[in-house]
């Protein structure tokens, strides 16, 4: 193999479990995002115009779909002769083999990989962040400030601290304490899950780690914070960029229609940073003569003929005559009967939307605890007039699939 | 496997001269057409999806459009180590003849020469259909036919030079081919795309490298006796591209929903090179009805009865009615647009409006600046 400066190593195992019903068939990486695209494409397209073009998903749970979205990495030109795109799922060896039991132990399981490229330093990545980001910046700040580990980080609201792995700097930006979601924040710097290591720093503390047997095996909980225990040198790297984490149902909703805010800077037409995906062959959107479409994206094979407002609409979508979409995000392949209403919901691949169903609500201020987003998993069909309220959760049952 | 035992051939230049204000700076075979294609990937597709996996193109003026879109044929699955897309470009010396046309032909002659095949299907560019061209070459066998000729049922002749029309008895077997321009009336008429078995093709070809007329349509013709001749008709959507008038109203066909489900069939895709353009962004304004648009578009004004190609944008207060805009036309705010086709690229805008009709659409070139 030829040595590799950076080898990526993106980690896409996790279960997305806060997605609900969205992550019941797939991984959370392969959840649809903006219109066309998945999560992954993200990172993914970060890393080749970045110039890393050898990158390590390590894929565990509902990989199916995932491995064949990634295929031979061509959407995202990592198909490569040296390097590329691999998928690293658990494996067996001679001693026997085991799930990867934290992020920690994922890459330690995949040390072998690494090493074949011999790499200077290890970029770790996470399949469930939209943003935009230069790694090779980053990189290049990792060694011009010689960090054991870099940290990428943003400010964020303090009042919203607590939902973040929250990073303590000293004036010059290294790092001094690092705490996962404190209840009570005392710095406003969130970690955003994507770590440079110099690999022998790597090596070194992925190992002590493996045979720490009350380890939870995690960078976040573990890694990091043996390493600062030892006195390494651990620097923060500021982006102040788009950049949202899309874990939970509500997040997931904002970041789509963030991409209709012309205040957010989250620009997907970019012709130098284009975020590629691996797309079908359809022909252009028809937009029909009883259509009304505002403020809205819209992408191939999609028939239109009902009205569309605030909302971000995937490919083969159909909305039919009378149907009203707003505030809403429809996945691929869904079908949205003749005057039906879907406010304010994300509808998963290939639903229906019966003739006349109400989905979802507008937010009621007053109650602002029983109010959200409403999801309608894939594959399940709406009844006829049926009325679905907020913040309900639609899955598709094993015998019946109407509700 | 029938369709390991068949190769195809299209001829890109085929008919240039029908176009000349589009085709100026590319082939015929790389016409834009319906947001986001170009002419070539119709008949591609059409042969990938009978599983046929050489397709060589002929290329002779012109090409570097072609060769850019088509790549190494990645995009309709011919990137493979044996076969795949064969680009046969014109090359200076060896047997090569001064003549276009002649030259095509004995380009045909040696690429088919290389192949492993029995059947081949050779295809012309102008025409945009779906062919299930596994059927038609199934039924190239059944009959055991030389050359089978697909036609469809049409009012009147196209201006193409190669059209045959067509006298077929009862079980397709062609009784006369004529050269359709010579006749005022409309009938069964060739679209371009033809079935020889091996040897006919071989011979036909090379009669007609010999021949001071070297139109494959003429051999045809004037072979019909000796050869098993037959005709296949597609009873489906065929646009024929033979004009400025005709290219827009092809265009326009598209807004028919029947003519759309015929031509992109679910169950044989048209594939074409992809570019990652974002999903098509409708502004705050935007006010759009029965037009076809693709992605990478912005439209914040008025676009009705249209075809707006990838990255197309339409500023607030601007009204597009009625036009076919190819990839990358900006519309100017507040200017008004009816009836008009633009190449790739122009900015278009201004106080006066800028109108064609429905006979004749306003024309704008590649890359003009057409502003007040």
């Amino acid at each position: 193999m030829k040595n590799k400066q950076c080898v990526a190593m993106l980690l896409a195992g996790g279960q997305g479990s806060r997605l609900g019903v969205l992550t019941g068939k797939l991984a959370k990486p392969a959840v649809p995002y903006g219109g066309k695209y998945r999560i992954i494409d993200f990172p993914l397209s970060n890393c080749i115009h970045s110039g890393i073009d050898t990158v390590g998903i390590l894929t565990q749970y509902k990989p199916l779909e995932l491995n064949d979205y990634i295929g031979s990495g061509k959407p995202w030109d990592l198909d490569r002769s040296n390097g590329g795109v691999h998928i690293l799922a658990p494996y067996q060896g001679k001693e026997g083999g085991d799930w990867y039991k934290g992020t920690a132990n994922a890459i330690y399981q995949n040390l072998g990989f690494i090493k074949r490229y011999n790499p200077e330093c290890v970029l770790i990545l996470s399949g469930d962040h939209i943003y935009k980001m230069d790694y090779s910046k980053m990189i290049e700040f990792h060694k011009q400030s010689g960090a054991d580990c870099t940290i990428s980080v943003m400010e964020v609201p303090l009042d919203e601290a607590s939902r973040f792995g929250i990073m303590h700097v000293a004036s010059d930006d290294r790092i001094t304490k690092f705490e996962e979601k404190p209840k009570e924040p005392k710095s406003n710097l969130a970690s955003m899950g994507v770590y440079v290591f110099s690999f022998n720093m790597l090596e070194k503390y992925l190992s002590e780690d493996e045979n720490n047997q009350n380890s939870s095996n995690d960078f976040g909980k573990d890694i990091i914070p043996a390493m600062l225990k030892a006195g390494e040198k651990l620097v923060a790297y500021r982006f102040s960029d788009y950049w949202k984490d899309v874990g939970t149902v509500d997040s997931l909703w904002e970041a789509n229609l963030d991409l209709l805010n012309p205040k957010i800077h989250l620009n997907l037409s970019d012709p130098k940073w284009k975020i590629y995906s691996r797309t079908s062959e359809l022909p252009p959107q028809y937009i029909g003569k009883t259509a009304k479409v505002e403020n809205s994206l819209i992408t191939a094979g999609c028939d239109i003929a009902g009205n569309i407002d605030y909302s971000i609409i995937f490919e083969n979508v159909t909305v039919e005559q009378g149907a009203t979409v707003e505030y809403s995000v429809i996945m691929p392949g869904a079908v949205i009967k003749k005057g039906a209403t879907v406010r304010y919901s994300i509808v998963a691949q290939n639903t229906v939307v019966g003739e006349g169903a109400t989905v979802g609500e507008e937010p009621d201020y007053n109650d602002a605890h029983e109010w959200g987003i409403t999801v309608v998993g894939e594959g399940v069909k709406v009844k006829n007039n049926a009325v679905i309220g907020a913040k309900q959760m639609l899955r598709k049952e094993e015998d019946g699939e109407t509700v | 496997m029938i369709y390991s035992k068949t190769a195809g051939i299209i001829f890109s230049n085929s008919n240039d001269k029908a176009l000349k204000e589009f085709t100026a700076n590319r082939s015929m075979a790389s016409l834009p057409f319906a947001g986001r294609y170009r002419l070539i990937d119709f008949a591609i597709s059409n042969l990938v999806n009978a599983g046929i996996q050489n397709v060589g193109v002929i290329t002779n003026r012109n090409y570097n459009s072609l060769l850019d879109h088509l790549g190494s044929g990645l995009f309709w699955d011919l990137d493979r180590k044996s076969g795949g897309l064969s680009i046969v470009p014109p090359f200076i010396g060896g047997n090569s003849k001064t003549d276009d046309e002649l030259d095509c032909i004995l380009r045909a002659i040696e690429y088919i020469k290389r192949r492993n095949c029995e059947y081949v299907v050779a295809c012309e560019s102008g025409f945009v259909a779906n062919l299930d061209i596994k059927k038609i070459v199934e039924a190239h066998i059944e009959k055991k036919a030389d050359v089978t000729l697909v036609y469809r049922e049409a009012e009147r002749p196209d201006k193409f030079a190669g059209t045959l029309k067509l006298k077929v008895d009862k079980d397709e077997k062609v009784a006369s081919a004529e050269n359709a321009l010579l006749s005022k009336t409309g009938g069964k008429l060739t679209i371009g795309v033809h079935v020889f078995t091996r040897s006919a093709f071989n011979d036909i070809l090379s009669t007609a490298l010999n021949s001071e007329n070297p139109a494959i349509s003429e051999i045809i013709s004037e072979k019909t006796g000796k050869y098993r001749v037959y005709g296949y008709e597609h009873k489906g959507f065929v646009g024929v591209i033979d004009s400025r008038k005709s290219y827009f109203e092809t265009g326009m066909e598209l807004l028919d929903k029947e003519v759309r489900d015929d031509l992109f069939n679910k169950e044989r895709p048209i594939y074409t090179k992809t570019k990652d353009d974002m999903p098509t962004r409708y502004g705050l304004y935007s006010d759009v009805s029965n037009s076809i648009i693709a992605d990478g578009c912005i439209i914040d004004g008025t676009v009705k009865n249209s075809v707006l190609f990838r990255g197309v944008r339409v500023k607030r207060g601007a009204v597009v009615e009625n036009c076919i805009l190819m990839q990358g036309v900006e519309v100017r705010e507040n200017s008004t647009l009816k009836y008009v086709t633009s190449d790739k690229n122009a900015v278009i805008g201004g106080k006066a409006p800028i109108t064609g009709t429905n006979r004749k659409a306003f024309i704008v070139k590649k890359n003009q600046v057409l502003t007040d």
